[in-house]
């Protein structure tokens, strides 16, 4: 993922309200008046700070009937955390698999010598 | 409200490379945790995603709708889950030589467990298509854990046998 593309999703994220929105969808889809109503907040200004949030790919919409419901999508947020932090956690991950295989090599000459002085 | 999870990933690629990832049969799938898709496609027939050696399945479902390159549609259900099948809809859109990809997984009643589990694995698995045709191969991190889960594939649960699998018993 290039950095342009990432770009709308900073910029989308770097506004405590838009955060906050994303909380509110976090607990579950809503529409655009019960995110206003969840944070006590002006239905105008929420719509436009859903806007930018479903320019970024964070929200999508499904439209259900008469009812237009926000929902978090969270694609593009794993997509910074895989660019900075995957990397690391599969160091981390190959180092267990590292040691699961030095401790388990270590049981078994235990075991073998244990045999043998039997 | 019944529960609906959406989630969304546009990729760079024309529609029929991110199609051609996703109905991939007979090889591993990397994004799809490394599993086999095995289905005719047919509208009602069954589909399952399988073990690359084929012993355990791990999904099972149906076929409801199967439009190229634009939607596939199919209920599913995790074997190793004593739940009732739920619904996923694939649906594939392009704009400019962008691919957008929709996955809607729906019809959960009372599946609390399937729904957990895929709120997260639908973030990964659409990353990592995203990876796979953008750029031939999955995150580093993916391929770690797929190597992890063959090494450990004989601790799965007996669930994912193909011969303890009720839908597989019965003869169709």
């Amino acid at each position: 993922m290039s950095h342009e593309d990432l770009d709308h999703v900073w910029r989308a994220l770097a506004n405590p309200h838009r955060r906050r929105i994303l909380d509110v969808l976090r607990d579950k889809p809503c529409t655009t008046g019960e995110v206003a109503a969840a944070l006590g907040e002006n239905r105008f200004l929420v719509m436009q700070h859903l806007n930018l949030l479903r320019e970024a790919d964070l929200v999508t919409v499904e439209v259900d009937g008469r009812r237009r419901i926000n929902h978090l999508n969270p694609v593009p947020i794993q997509h910074i955390y895989e660019r900075w932090v995957g990397k690391y956690q599969g160091d981390w991950a190959a180092a267990l698999v590292g040691l699961k295989r030095t401790v388990e090599a270590r049981s078994a000459k235990n075991e073998t010598r244990r045999l043998k002085r039997a | 409200m019944e529960e609906r999870q959406i989630h969304v990933v546009e990729i760079k690629a024309p529609v029929a490379d991110v199609w051609a990832e996703i109905t991939k049969l007979k090889q591993i799938q990397k994004p799809m945790f490394g599993t086999v898709l095995e289905t005719d496609f047919k509208p009602g027939s069954r589909m399952i995603y399988k073990s690359e050696d084929g012993k355990r399945v791990f999904i099972i479902g149906e076929v409801h709708e199967f439009v190229p390159p634009k939607r596939f549609v199919h209920t599913f259900r995790f074997t190793n889950l004593p739940e009732t099948p739920t619904l996923v809809e694939w649906t594939l859109e392009e704009k400019g030589g962008v691919t957008r990809v929709t996955v809607v997984h729906s019809k959960f009643v009372d599946q609390k467990k399937t729904a957990d589990s895929v709120r997260t694995s639908w973030v990964d698995i659409l990353g990592n298509i995203k990876a796979m045709v953008e750029t031939g191969n999955v995150p580093f991190k993916t391929r770690m854990m797929l190597g992890m889960m063959s090494a450990f594939m004989f601790m799965a649960p007996k669930d994912t046998l193909r011969q303890n699998i009720p839908e597989l018993k019965e003869k169709k």
